[in-house]
């Protein structure tokens, strides 16, 4: 199986334009690409997963398959905010295995299309490795887009929780 | 690899499989057959490895052929009675049927088969030169070497031109191949008086040029030229039948049956290795001038096959010929040219194929079956799946109704007849899923001789290669069970057997040295137990030795000398299941790395099942396995710990009590309960699942029973039993705690089901930590 994932496809393919989904957590915007999203869902209740990682909010029932749902917000380090009416569960495929996971978000913003050459490399900050899972960052005319990698992201359940929000 | 017909590919991997699998069986019976069984057996290894050389052959898999070739040759040897059955030509030929199954499995992964190891080859050439080995051929190998060179002499003569294809131990294929010319030859029959039908013609041509396709290919192994000619003059004239002018029907029909009778003589003739040729050509360039719409100017044949025959030139007019001199030229094998007309001894062959005739039933027995109206179909495992699936997601909906009916009958000021007709269809959509459930549930049952019947060659081997005899005695192989429950306890049952033989029977003198029968026996056996099925393994070796394992165990810190006193035969035994644990002072090729044993627990657990060992020193060892029928859906006990639900499996459920505040007490800082005469330790599920503490009485205690542990489960509530549907919890985000799998709940919501060896396990280790 070595069929580029959605996100490879997307971000590394040599179309120009990339076609992303924005959402927000705490203060930042990040996209991913839209390719990658199978759905995005309202908040629903979720059965708690003991013995699963810290950021592993638990687990949903997508029509009749169990996924496990991440909160973010705990993965990036940020505090731990209350689920408002604009809380979303966007479940993604990932890997070359077709693993299907939710991530909370705080909200969604909108779909939009981006030129390539207004994305910069992720910016390397000293002696942080944490910016493993942040492909790029677009630069809007009013505000910064991050890029994030879901394969790297979700990559490893011992990913250290690196804070993300200062990288960026 | 080459551009294969991937359908064809796949038929051919499925049933070459199946019948490496017989094979296999069939070797290993062999072994062991006597008299006409073993000739019986003997003819099925061979029928098996000429069918899989045949497809091989057809798909032009070269590697295949060739080897699956050379280990006929030799299995026809065994046949003819020409070497004896011995362990080292069976173990050849057992190692040929492994190397056969690898290239079936290469092919299956998408890979080129390798060519199968020279040396194995020459070995096979040299059993079926009648020059192999040293003591296995001996007593009939100067027998062999003199029929040999008597075949060799008749077959170099035989047909000439075809030394290679029909070389002197290749004879026999010929038996084979005849049989099946003549079941082609038997199929033209309805094809050919479908033709003369207007209604039928286009289906019956249809059929008639498959048949002909399946003629041409056969008639190619003879590589007669006449049969061939036929053959292939058949293959073209069928498709120009589906527009025949109508006048000349009758010519052509004629000349197809006599296209039929020719080569059914051929056939017949073949049964006793000889050739026929005819002055063909005016008859097959009549038949092909008036299959292409052309009137030829023959004569009368008044619909007569063997008037046009003669006719057409290729048999002499002769009124009353039959015996002096036979309307058909025959050559002896030893003729010098096939094309030599030989007009002599055309009686004797005419006594010899009626002979043949006999022979000729028993082969067409076998393929009358085939003819049978199909009883069973083939269905892709995944539209199983698919089915299963669907039905689980109908058994959570069932729930739901069954849920929502509930509550239309508690709910007050609802008319109660509405109620009550909630209810009743809410209990019809009840009964019906069961019965839906069982039905899909069954159509993935299989017997477990699926299993069963590969391991009698696991335990040859074994016995082999220890120098020790070793009996397998099968039991309840027909008991079905579910495909992953099939799949699940291959490997664990392997190494059960595989520990029975290597450790469990002793080497034959101290077995005589113990007054045992010099022959070890292992039984296998299986049964339904409810919805469970039970697999149990005994052998008559030496057992299992309490101080051994308890030193091993103590040594690798898996329990206290202290501690170790107190268990029971029973869970000191059941150290052998853990990874790494080996008392095998040698690692020997079979077993003894300390593996085994833990795949084999960990399987089980899989499966919801458990296992159970009992033995006695010296009189040997039965390892029980309990495994529910099937792993998709199951009864469970829904209870809450600190307002979460969770499902236990009823299979491990011994009873729920509410044990009383004074039944509760503590040893060495481990809480226990006395219920009746017993002290169980307590487990509160809340330790377990990271929540806060709470105190364990005014709750239930669930009492579990896992292998040979007890202990009561302390949980807050309970909910109710329920059929659960389980859903794998297979993301490694999820996995590690002490769940099996997840359900859906009558809501909507996840409901994670307790993996209650694994919640026992870490329990023991915290009783293990406390004493």
């Amino acid at each position: 199986m070595s069929e580029p994932t959605p996100t490879d496809a997307a971000l590394h393919s040599d179309s120009d334009i990339l076609q992303l989904v924005s959402f927000e957590i705490g203060p930042e915007e990040y996209a991913i690409p839209i390719l990658a999203v199978q759905e995005i869902n309202r908040m629903m209740s979720i059965t708690r997963v003991p013995n699963a990682p810290e950021s592993v909010e638990g687990v949903i029932n997508l029509r009749g398959r169990i996924i496990p749902v991440v909160d973010l917000r705990k993965k990036f380090g940020m505090d731990v905010s209350e689920d408002s009416a604009d809380t979303r569960i966007i479940v993604v495929e990932v890997g070359d295995e077709g693993r299907v996971l939710g991530f909370m978000v705080d909200r969604v913003n909108q779909v939009l299309r981006l030129g390539r050459d207004i994305v910069d490399p992720a910016p390397s900050v000293s002696g942080a490795t944490s910016a493993d899972f942040i492909d790029g960052v677009g630069k809007l005319d009013d505000r910064l887009l991050i890029l994030l990698n879901l394969d790297r992201l979700f990559a490893d359940t011992e990913l250290p929780e690196t804070e993300i929000a200062q990288a960026a | 690899m080459n551009d294969m017909d991937a359908g064809l590919l796949q038929d051919f991997l499925t049933e070459s499989g199946e019948l490496i699998e017989q094979l296999d069986q069939d070797l290993v019976t062999l072994e062991s057959a006597e008299g006409d069984d073993q000739s019986e057996v003997c003819n099925a290894c061979f029928r098996a490895l000429h069918t899989i050389k045949g497809a091989a052959g057809f798909l032009g898999l070269e590697a295949v052929t060739e080897f699956a070739h050379a280990a006929e040759d030799a299995l026809n040897k065994l046949r003819k009675g020409e070497v004896a059955v011995t362990p080292p030509v069976m173990d050849l030929l057992l190692q040929s049927a492994d190397v056969v199954r690898g290239q079936i499995e290469q092919l299956a992964a998408g890979d080129d088969p390798q060519r199968g190891d020279p040396a194995l080859i020459e070995q096979l050439h040299a059993v079926a030169n009648g020059t192999f080995g040293d003591a296995g051929a001996a007593p009939t190998q100067t027998d062999a070497e003199g029929q040999q060179s008597d075949e060799a002499s008749g077959a170099s003569g035989d047909l000439p031109g075809v030394p290679l294809e029909l070389g002197p131990q290749k004879m026999d294929l010929i038996e084979f191949m005849a049989a099946d010319l003549k079941e082609y030859v038997n199929q033209l029959d309805d094809a050919i008086d479908g033709i003369g039908n207007d209604a039928t013609r286009e289906e019956s041509a249809d059929s008639l040029a498959e048949i002909a396709d399946n003629l041409v290919k056969t008639a190619d192994f003879f590589e007669l030229d006449d049969l061939t000619k036929l053959t292939q003059l058949l293959l073209d004239v069928a498709p120009k039948l589906h527009d025949a002018k109508h006048d000349l029907l009758d010519d052509i029909v004629v000349r197809v049956k006599a296209c039929r009778s020719l080569i059914d003589e051929q056939a017949d003739a073949l049964e006793n290795v000889r050739a026929l040729s005819w002055p063909i050509d005016t008859f097959t360039q009549r038949l092909a001038t008036l299959a292409d719409g052309t009137a030829v100017e023959a004569g009368d044949h008044g619909n007569d096959v063997a008037k046009v025959l003669e006719i057409d030139g290729v048999t002499e007019v002769k009124p009353e010929a039959s015996d002096d001199a036979g309307p058909i030229a025959k050559i002896e094998p030893d003729a010098d040219s096939a094309a030599a007309p030989a007009n002599a001894e055309a009686a004797k062959p005419e006594a010899e194929q009626r002979s043949g005739e006999d022979r000729r039933q028993g082969d067409r027995r076998q393929s009358a079956g085939a003819a049978a109206p199909e009883q069973t179909i083939r269905v892709e495992v995944g539209r199983l799946e698919e089915l299963l699936n669907l039905v689980g997601q109908l058994v959570l909906s069932k729930n739901r109704i069954n849920g929502v009916a509930r509550d239309v009958r508690d709910t007050a000021g609802i008319d109660p007849d509405f109620a009550e007709r909630v209810g009743e269809a809410a209990g019809d959509l009840d009964r019906l899923t069961g019965e839906l459930q069982l039905g899909v549930m069954r159509t993935r049952m299989q017997p477990l001789a699926k299993l069963f019947d590969r391991y009698p060659r696991v335990v040859r081997d074994i016995a082999r290669m220890a120098d020790k005899k070793i009996n397998l005695e099968v039991e309840g192989k027909e008991t079905e069970v579910d495909k992953s429950v099939l799949e699940a306890l291959a490997d664990p049952l392997v190494h059960i057997l595989r520990n029975s033989a290597d450790h469990g029977i002793e080497p034959t003198e101290d077995r005589r040295g113990a007054g045992k029968d010099e022959t070890g026996t292992i039984r296998l056996v299986a049964e339904h137990q409810g919805s469970h099925v039970r697999v149990a393994i005994t052998d008559d070796g030496k057992g299992l030795n309490r101080e051994v394992l308890a030193a091993k165990a103590i040594e690798r810190g898996l329990t206290t000398p202290d501690a170790c006193d107190k268990l029971s035969d029973n869970e000191v035994f059941r150290f052998i299941f853990e990874a790494g644990f080996s008392t095998a002072k040698q690692v020997s090729n079979l077993s003894g790395r300390g593996v085994g044993m833990d795949v084999v627990r960990t399987n089980i657990a899989k499966l919801n099942g458990t296992i159970n060992i009992e033995s006695k020193w010296g009189e040997g060892t039965t390892i029980e396995i309990l495994i529910p029928l099937t792993v998709a859906i199951m009864p469970a006990m829904v209870v809450e710990s600190k307002g979460e639900q969770y499902a236990i499996p009823l299979q491990t459920i011994l009873e729920i009590v509410r044990p009383e505040d004074q039944a509760i007490s503590s040893v060495q800082g481990q809480r226990v309960v006395r219920i009746r005469d017993t002290v169980l330790p307590l487990v509160d599920l809340r330790d377990r699942l990271m929540q806060p503490p709470a105190d364990p009485s005014q709750r239930f205690a669930v009492v579990v029973k896992v292998g040979g542990t007890m202990a009561g489960l302390v949980v807050d509530r309970l909910i109710g039993q329920q059929e659960i549907v389980i859903k794998p919890l297979d993301d490694s985000y999820t996995q590690g705690g002490p769940f099996s799998g997840a359900t859906i709940r009558e809501d909507g919501q996840v409901c994670l089901i307790l993996d209650v060896v694994d919640v026992l396990k870490s329990a023991s280790a915290q009783l293990a930590k406390a004493a």
